[in-house]
C-alpha cells in the first residue's frame, strides 16, 4: 500500500524510510512558526530562560516570528510585548517580520510554506501553508517543545481525503465550498486527522481561493489540510521557497481512514449562522436579517480575487449610510497589488474603510460590535464576543456578500449585484 | 511512572455534541485570569451551586467532538480549581485535547460514557486495565489508550515537566 502525502512528511522530517498513521516519531520540523501573542511567546520566551537554561535557539533560521496582532497597538502594555518579541528576536539571531500583514499569508509569500516541508505554530489556521504542499500544524502549548528540543513528539495523523468536483457558480467562492464541505461531512468529519483535499474543482482554484479552504480545517475537526502541489502552486514557491527539498505527493493507492466526494455545481452562498462554526445554512435563509456591520479580510479571506469580488459587486454603488464596512487586505503585498489595480479606490467611492493588514479586525480588537449588533463577516470564527460583545451576533460569508450586505444593511445575495456588473462591462 | 486512577462522581454531563468550552465560564468572563474567580463562574449560569457542590477529584463527562470551536484555558482553570480531576469524553476535538493534556489536566476518550453514567454516579478511570468501572451501576466500558507521548505528559503533570523528564535525550 502506498502512502498520503502528510506521512511522507513526517517520514522525511523523522529521518525514517517510511511512516504510517499511528506511528509516534521524533519529527524535526523544518520551521517553527508563532506570532506574538500574551501567554504565548512571552510565556514560551520565559520558560526557556528560566526552566531549562536556554539562551540562544541552535538553529535560528528555523524560527520564525510575525507581529500582527495588536497592530497598531493600542497601549504601552501591547508594545511592550512586540519590543519583548523583537528583542528576544535580535538576541536569537530570529527574523521577526512586523506589520507585513497576517503572519499565516505571509508565511506563505516568504516561502516558509515549501513543498514538503513541516512547520508548527501554535495557531490551527497555519494549516493554510498546505496548499502548497506544506503540512503545517497549530499544536498550542506544545509548541514550547519545538523551541526547547530539536525534536517533537509526534504521532503521525490519518488522512481523510475529499474531492471536489464541478464549476463555481458566479458569486459563489471557496469560503462557501468550505463551509458546505462542513455542512455535508460534519464539523467532526476529520477530527484528529488530516484533511487532504482535491479534485478539479480544486485544480480549477487560484491558490488563494485554495488558502482560504486549508485555513480553515480545524472546523471540519482537522489537525490541518493539505494539496498535493500541483504546477500552479510549485510554480508560486519556486522564487519563494526557503528549502531546497524535492516536493512529495501521496500515492495514488495511500491509506485512507476515508474518502468523500463533493460536487459544488449547484452551490449556492453559504452563511455560517451564529454562534457555531459547525451552522451552515444557504444566504437565503436568512437573507433580509439587519446587519450594521461589515467585515472583508482575515487570514481566510481578504486576498486580490475577494476584494476585486467585492468592488464588482459595489460598483457604481455606495453602502448604506451608516454601516461599517471593514475592509482589511490579508498582506501588504496583497493590499499592494489591490491599489496597483484600483481595486482598492473602487471600495473608498463606495464607502469603504479601508486598514492595512492586522489580525485585529478578526478578533474583536478593533471595529468591536456593542450588544444587539450583528455582522456580517469573512473571519475566521463566529463564535460569541469574537467581535465584540457576548450578546453581538456574526454571520460568515463570502466576500461578494459582505459587499452586498453592505449596500441593504441586511443580509443580501450578491449575485445580483455580480450579474448587473457584468452587463455593464462589455466584454 | 504510571498514571494515578482517577475516581469520583460525575459532576457534570455535557450533553451536546461539538460542546464549546467556552460556554463553562460564560463568553463574557473569558478573559478572567484569576483561578478562584474562574472557580466561581463554572456552570453558574446553569446551576448557581455548582461551585459548592463539587468535591475534589469529581469528573467531567462529554459528548462527541467536546471542546469544538476555539477553546480557551480559563473554563478548565477553573474547573481545575474547584477540583476537577479530569475529563471523560466520546471523543474530543483535537486542539481542546492538545491544551489540556499540555496543562497535565488528563482527558479520556471512552466511547460510549454518554449513556452508561448519571449525573453524581461514582466512576473510576484504570488506565493500568484501560477500563472505566461506574462504581454505582456496577458496568465498565473501555477506555481508549493515550499515545506515549500524551501518557508521558500527563504522568509529567504538563508540558514543562514533560521537557524536563526528556533531558538527557539524544538530540
Amino acid at each position: 500500500m502506498g502512502f498520503t502525502i502528510a506521512e511522507k512528511i513526517l517520514a522525511r522530517v523523522s529521518g525514517k524510510t517510511e511512516a504510517r498513521a499511528g506511528d509516534e516519531l521524533l519529527a524535526k520540523p523544518d520551521f517553527v512558526i508563532a506570532y506574538d501573542f500574551p501567554g504565548y511567546t512571552d510565556v514560551i520566551f520565559r520558560q526557556m530562560e528560566e526552566e531549562f537554561g536556554i539562551e540562544k535557539v541552535a538553529e535560528p533560521d528555523r524560527y520564525a516570528l510575525f507581529i500582527d496582532h495588536m497592530v497598531p497597538t493600542a497601549t504601552a502594555a501591547e508594545e511592550d510585548l512586540h519590543e519583548g518579541t523583537r528583542s528576544w528576536g535580535k538576541k536569537n539571531n530570529v527574523p521577526v517580520y512586523e506589520r507585513k500583514g497576517i503572519g499565516h499569508q505571509v508565511a506563505a509569500e516568504l516561502g516558509y510554506a515549501t513543498p514538503g516541508a513541516f512547520v508548527v505554530h501554535f495557531d490551527g489556521h497555519i494549516s493554510q501553508l498546505g496548499t502548497f504542499g506544506t503540512l503545517a500544524i497549530g499544536v498550542r502549548r506544545h509548541l514550547l517543545e519545538a523551541f526547547v528540543k530539536e525534536r517533537i513528539k509526534f504521532q503521525v495523523p490519518e488522512t481523510v481525503r475529499i474531492d471536489i468536483s464541478g464549476e463555481l457558480q458566479m458569486g459563489v467562492t471557496s469560503r462557501d465550498v468550505f463551509h458546505h464541505i462542513v455542512r455535508e461531512l460534519g464539523p467532526r468529519a476529520c477530527r484528529g486527522m488530516v484533511m487532504e483535499i482535491g479534485g478539479p474543482a480544486i485544480e480549477a482554484m487560484s491558490l488563494e481561493a485554495r488558502q482560504t479552504i486549508n485555513c480553515l480545517a480545524m472546523f471540519t475537526g482537522a489537525i490541518t489540510a493539505i494539496n498535493n502541489p500541483d504546477e500552479k502552486a510549485l510554480a508560486y514557491m519556486r522564487e519563494r521557497q526557503k528549502l531546497d527539498i524535492e516536493p512529495l505527493f501521496s500515492d495514488p493507492d495511500a491509506t485512507y481512514h476515508a474518502r468523500h466526494e463533493i460536487d459544488i455545481t449547484n452551490l449556492e452562498p453559504v452563511a455560517v449562522i451564529p454562534p457555531s462554526p459547525a451552522n451552515t445554512r444557504d444566504l437565503s435563509e436568512v437573507a433580509g436579517t439587519e446587519v450594521q456591520v461589515g467585515y472583508l479580510g482575515s487570514c481566510a479571506s481578504g486576498r486580490v480575487e475577494d476584494l476585486a469580488l467585492a468592488a464588482d459587486v459595489l460598483e457604481g454603488r455606495r453602502i448604506k449610510d451608516g454601516f461599517q464596512l471593514y475592509v482589511i487586505p490579508t498582506s501588504q503585498e496583497i493590499m499592494e497589488e489591490a491599489a496597483s489595480k484600483g481595486i482598492l479606490n473602487r471600495l473608498i467611492n463606495a464607502g469603504a474603510f479601508i486598514s492595512s493588514s492586522s489580525c485585529d479586525y478578526c478578533f474583536g480588537r478593533m471595529g468591536a460590535m456593542r450588544e444587539g449588533q450583528k455582522a456580517v463577516s469573512t473571519g475566521t470564527l463566529n463564535v460569541r464576543g469574537r467581535m465584540g460583545s457576548p450578546d453581538s451576533d456574526i454571520y460568515i460569508v463570502n466576500a461578494a456578500a459582505v459587499a452586498a450586505s453592505a449596500i441593504e444593511g441586511k443580509i443580501a445575495d450578491p449575485r445580483p449585484y455580480l450579474a448587473a456588473a457584468k452587463e455593464k462591462v462589455p466584454s | 511512572m504510571t498514571l494515578p486512577n482517577l475516581k469520583g462522581r460525575v459532576a457534570w454531563i455535557f450533553e451536546d455534541e461539538d460542546f464549546d468550552v467556552d460556554q463553562i465560564v460564560g463568553v463574557k468572563n473569558i478573559k478572567i485570569k484569576d483561578p478562584d474567580e474562574l472557580a466561581k463562574l463554572c456552570m453558574a449560569a446553569e446551576e448557581p451551586d455548582f461551585a459548592e457542590k463539587v468535591k475534589p477529584g469529581d469528573l467531567l463527562v462529554g459528548n462527541h467532538n467536546f471542546g469544538y470551536g476555539h477553546p480557551h484555558y480559563p473554563p478548565m482553570i477553573g474547573m481545575r480549581k474547584l477540583g476537577i480531576g479530569g475529563v471523560i469524553g466520546e471523543s474530543f476535538s483535537p486542539g481542546y485535547w492538545r491544551g489540556e493534556i499540555a496543562m497535565g489536566f488528563p482527558q479520556v476518550i471512552c466511547p460510549g460514557i454518554i449513556g452508561a453514567v448519571s449525573r453524581w454516579d461514582e466512576i473510576e478511570v484504570d488506565w493500568q486495565a484501560g477500563v472505566l468501572r461506574n462504581l454505582t451501576a456496577g458496568t465498565e466500558l473501555p477506555i481508549d489508550p493515550l499515545s506515549d507521548s500524551d501518557r508521558e505528559m500527563l504522568e509529567a503533570g504538563g508540558i514543562v515537566g514533560y521537557l524536563h523528564a526528556r533531558e538527557g535525550e539524544e538530540a
